[in-house]
């Protein structure tokens, strides 16, 4: 029943959107019915692919930057009260600014290629990594690190065999909330910017009047958000099975 | 006091001065960045401009509507998912499946279905700030402690007297931490609707200004709406001291 949760609901909302467009029965609310061929074609004449390659790869490099020094920098803050008193109030200050709205920025300084977007993608997911990293960190028990430096473990090995895996199942949230935040700033700002990607495929799509194509790669949207939040639930579980389990962080994020 | 508060928070100084400097060095032309100082001054022009304080009370209120709406809802269906056993079914594989959905990419269904006014801007926010506040409804109302409730019942309040005098205060904490997220949410959301399909409000400022390249104006918003996104999170951070001495 809660495996196949998600496809009931899945069905439910598809039947309650083929309703409300027989009921509607205008050509900017197809049914999905009638969008089903059109996204078909889409992965068939392969149009969709380069896109798609387009947004994943900018959200892929953001990611792998920010993981590199988000991890290291959330846990030097949750181990160090120095490095926590510097860290903090910055990501309390960025914490309310609109990342995909700088992008107009980021495009003055870093060009409209594809490195003002990476970093538009960077600077939005390495807030909430950083921030998990350093909440983990900190709540580490104490005895355990006594223990290990009691029994001759070095300050890396603690750092290592200790302090980061206790800090996983935190920051492995931090993570999930990052994936969420990354995709929403990855399309918002592709329709902000509107060179490629799936974000500006949606708006060109509705501007050429092609409403059942704009809801086409909304659907692929969908379904890529859905995708790559449920496969990294599974390796958050299979990495941190032992971790007692938190119920009310489900993904949410802007 | 004072002098405590900004030592703790010395690193954005320090952010702050190193931007100055940074921009009057001439390393880096004025057009690309321009000093924070002028950036400042002209946010405090443009809140004195009847333009800029009429698109600024245009964001203000889709905000506003937004996220009044997703709290009422968002508490609303949380709570009353948590009392039944089909709605605790329901709620989780629901948030699973919309939960990552960028709602941003919905934004065009809702200007071809609601126009290209308010609405569709309102309901972009609806539905982005609904779910931290009603997940945080949801799974409060359920780690409620049952027997406040049977000895409510006991003395003999209604189901639904027990929903609104035991089961709501009960999960206030963390309903309001809860809307405390919706808030920024709420802003960013609203700010990226009007630039996403400009039009009026302060994203449009914004959209605006770098297409005609005045970099200090692109600035300008931006430093309002995170400003505006921090006030609503320090309110509610106090509402929620306030209201909630008793849960500490």
């Amino acid at each position: 029943m809660i495996r196949f949760g998600p496809l009931i609901v899945l069905a439910a909302l598809l039947a309650l959107w083929q309703a409300a467009g027989m009921a509607m029965r205008v050509e900017t609310l197809p049914t999905p019915l009638a969008v089903l061929p059109e996204l078909w074609a889409l992965f068939a004449s392969g149009e969709i692919w380069g896109d798609l390659r387009a947004s994943l790869y900018r959200l892929a490099a953001g990611f792998v930057l920010a993981l590199a020094t988000g991890v290291p920098l959330g846990i030097l803050c949750g181990r160090s009260a120095a490095v926590r008193g510097f860290v903090s109030p910055l990501l309390a200050l960025f914490y309310p600014v609109p990342k995909a709205a700088l992008i107009p920025i980021l495009m003055l300084w870093l060009g409209a290629g594809d490195l003002s977007k990476i970093t538009i993608i960077y600077l939005s997911v390495t807030l909430p990594i950083v921030y998990h990293g350093q909440q983990g960190a900190a709540a580490v028990e104490e005895k355990l690190v006594w223990s290990a430096r009691a029994m001759g473990t070095g300050r890396a090995g603690v750092l290592l065999r200790i302090i980061l895996p206790a800090s996983l199942p935190e920051l492995l949230l931090g993570v999930r909330v990052a994936i969420v935040i990354g995709l929403i700033v990855m399309i918002s700002s592709e329709m902000i910017v509107r060179q490629n990607g799936l974000g500006y495929d949606i708006f060109n799509a509705m501007d050429m009047a092609q409403y059942r194509l704009t809801y086409a790669v909304i659907v692929v949207v969908a379904v890529l958000g859905f995708v790559l939040d449920a496969t990294f639930e599974r390796l958050r579980r299979r990495l941190t099975f032992w971790a007692p389990e938190r119920q009310d962080q489900l993904p949410t994020g802007a | 006091m004072i002098l405590r508060a900004l030592r703790s928070c010395y690193s954005v100084l320090l952010l702050l001065a190193a931007w100055e400097l940074f921009a009057r060095s001439g390393m880096v032309p004025r057009t690309l960045l321009p000093p924070v100082s002028l950036v400042l001054q002209r946010t405090a022009i443009a809140l004195a401009t009847d333009t800029f304080v009429a698109d600024l009370a245009t964001t203000l209120f889709r905000l506003l509507a937004g996220l009044a709406l997703a709290v009422g809802l968002g508490i609303a269906l949380g709570v009353i998912s948590a009392q039944t056993r089909a709605g605790r079914a329901i709620f989780e594989p629901l948030v699973r499946v919309l939960g990552p959905l960028p709602k941003i990419a919905l934004f065009p269904v809702l200007l071809l279905t609601l126009g290209f006014d308010n609405t569709p801007r309102i309901v972009l926010v609806l539905i982005d700030a609904i779910f931290p506040v009603m997940l945080a409804a949801h799974y409060a109302a359920r780690a409620v402690d049952e027997k406040l409730i049977w000895s409510a019942r006991a003395a003999g309040t209604s189901p639904t007297g027990c929903v609104l005098r035991v089961i709501l205060p009960a999960a206030m904490p963390q309903i309001l931490t809860g809307i405390r997220v919706a808030a920024v949410i709420a802003c960013v959301v609203v700010f990226l609707s009007e630039m996403v399909q400009p039009g009026d409000g302060l994203g449009d400022q914004m959209i605006r200004a770098a297409r005609a390249f005045r970099s200090v104006d692109m600035f300008v918003p931006i430093v309002v709406i995170s400003g505006l996104g921090f006030i609503l999170d320090t309110l509610l951070a106090l509402v929620r001291r306030r209201a909630l001495g008793w849960a500490g």
